[in-house]
């Protein structure tokens, strides 16, 4: 019977497995010979360091973002029916799958030169030029869908706090703010902090949004790769290789870690 | 006091849905407007891009690319993964708990760093298929597959598979005819959810339409992008229009759950 999952199994070795060895192997090529030539050139390079560090700034910004704003949401649905919180649930998933290209326009139609919002801050004067092809453009875009996630995520999560718990504090005459920074969060702080590391990688990985919001311009790692790979006078596909191998490297890490703190946890 | 005490989570929300819509009325009050520049509401209102959005055989065909890939990678990834998923629920828990770790995969190896394997996999024999529209056809079954573990798995859970076998194995059937008889009728409510919500993403997929295949088939998401430059009116018709298309998606999705969930 475990033939059944041979499929799924030989799935996993050509399309996952297959692709991944053979970035490993060409991140170690450069000049047709084995070297690590590829590391060297993105350690020593402030170019490519800097995409590094403005997707880690961007990326933690906007994972800081999404969790305190998806928490609050989930503490809100707490208290309610079964039918708004799966109203919300729908909404932040289509928020979810909003993200990309569709995303970006949106943001541009609300923000960009001749914006809905910046129209309106300039008609207050609160405002004089805002330029949404920016980082600040890319984290107000990648936190919409962040927040869109940590709810689809942490709403969930919170059903591990029993109500009465919740009620007991109450009745104590503990305060919802008190209960939830004393009793609440480090109930839950462990799947909280997975949730993070999700999220970051999430940021991370996003390259979609990115490209349809401020094209090249702005230098994160996803948009180094693609230039790196399809570009015509920067192509170096070793050097892409190498890049998503470090970027693979910086996600796997901490969710790695997590993990094996959950399991020494339980075990 | 007490009349004067609001709902602070209701007020919240509500704010919360306010914010997360408003790109998307920014983007629908562009779509129907005829005159709209340096003003912060439109002068006037029509539906002429609508029908020329909807009228345009490119549309049309990125819609129809779009479907037919999702939809055959869907029945693939559905072959491939349901069987795999029950088949390690039951008889082989140590492979059970390592899908429950590759869920995050997505997350864990962002679409971006495996375009760059796929690139080069799919360049050179055995498998030369780049750049034709069968690479997203295999690229897009790995992307299914949290979405149908975690359906699946939340219908095993609530079933008592070790009674059904034995039930089953006394009667004389064999345990390939009890899994297809009895329980895959039972997880089949799981998986149409999966496969809806599967959909949904499928559709929205960017990274490996436009970095393996390009322009050469051009599916919804890359028509938005080439389009994003061109007409401010037309690309937010099409990004009103995609939002539909999600919307409804999702609503039957969460309108069989809740089916599912009634049934006693």
């Amino acid at each position: 019977m475990r033939l059944l999952a041979l499929p799924f199994l030989m799935m996993l070795a050509l399309l996952i497995v297959w692709p991944l060895v053979s970035v490993v192997h060409d991140s170690f090529i450069s000049g047709g010979v084995w070297s690590l030539g590829n590391y060297r050139t993105i350690l020593s390079d402030g170019y490519y360091r800097q995409s590094f560090l403005n997707a880690l700034g961007i990326s933690l910004i906007t994972t800081a973002v999404g969790m305190f704003f998806g928490f609050l949401v989930a503490v809100c649905l707490r208290g309610h029916s079964g039918g708004l919180r799966r109203a919300a649930m729908a909404f932040a998933n289509i928020g979810a799958n909003f993200a990309g290209v569709p995303l970006a326009m949106a943001i541009i139609f609300l923000f960009g030169l001749n914006g809905m919002f910046t129209l309106m801050l300039k008609a207050t004067g609160l405002l004089e030029e805002f330029n949404v092809y920016s980082v600040t453009g890319l984290i107000i875009a990648y936190s919409y869908f962040q927040v869109a996630l940590a709810t689809l995520l942490i709403t969930p999560a919170l059903d591990a706090i029993g109500r009465e718990l919740e009620e007991a504090a109450m009745l104590m005459g503990t305060g919802p703010a008190r209960f939830w920074l004393r009793i609440g969060l480090p109930g839950v702080a462990r799947q909280l902090i997975a949730i993070a590391i999700l999220l970051f990688a999430n940021a991370m990985g996003t390259y979609a949004t990115t490209i349809a919001l401020t094209g090249t311009s702005v230098n994160v790692v996803t948009i180094r790769i693609s230039e790196l790979v399809s570009g015509d006078i920067f192509s170096d596909p070793n050097l892409a290789n190498a890049i998503a191998i470090l970027l693979f490297v910086v996600l796997l890490v901490p969710i790695i870690v997590s993990q094996i703190a959950a399991r020494e946890k339980q075990g | 006091m007490k009349q004067l005490r609001i709902d602070t989570p209701k007020v919240f929300l509500g704010l919360m849905v306010f914010v997360m819509l408003l790109p998307l009325i920014a983007t629908f009050m562009n779509s129907v407007a005829s005159e709209w520049s340096g003003t912060v509401l439109p002068s006037g209102l029509t539906g002429q891009y609508y029908a020329s959005v909807l009228a345009d055989p490119r549309f049309h065909a990125a819609l129809l690319r779009s479907v037919a890939v999702a939809a055959v990678a869907l029945a693939l990834a559905t072959a491939i993964i349901v069987p795999a998923v029950v088949a390690a629920h039951i008889y082989w828990p140590a492979l059970d708990r390592w899908m429950a770790r590759l869920v995050i995969l997505p997350y864990a190896i962002p679409a971006i760093v495996l375009m760059v394997g796929y690139l080069r996999i799919f360049s050179a024999p055995p498998l030369q298929i780049g750049g034709t529209p069968l690479v997203l056809v295999l690229t897009y079954v790995p992307l299914c597959f949290p979405m149908f573990y975690i359906g699946v798995k939340n219908s095993l859970r609530s079933l008592d598979i070790a009674d059904m076998l034995n039930a089953g194995r006394l009667l004389g059937a064999s345990d390939l005819a009890i899994l297809r008889r009895v329980v895959l009728p039972c997880i089949l409510p799981g998986v149409t959810i999966a496969i809806v919500l599967n959909f949904a993403g499928l559709i929205s997929e960017f990274v490996y339409a436009k970095m393996l295949v390009g322009g050469n088939f051009e599916t919804l998401q890359m028509y938005m992008f080439a389009q994003r430059s061109l007409s401010g009116r037309i690309s937010s018709v099409i990004v009103v229009l995609y939002f539909m298309l999600i919307l409804a998606i999702t609503l039957i999705a969460f309108w069989l759950l809740t089916k599912t969930e009634r049934r006693p």
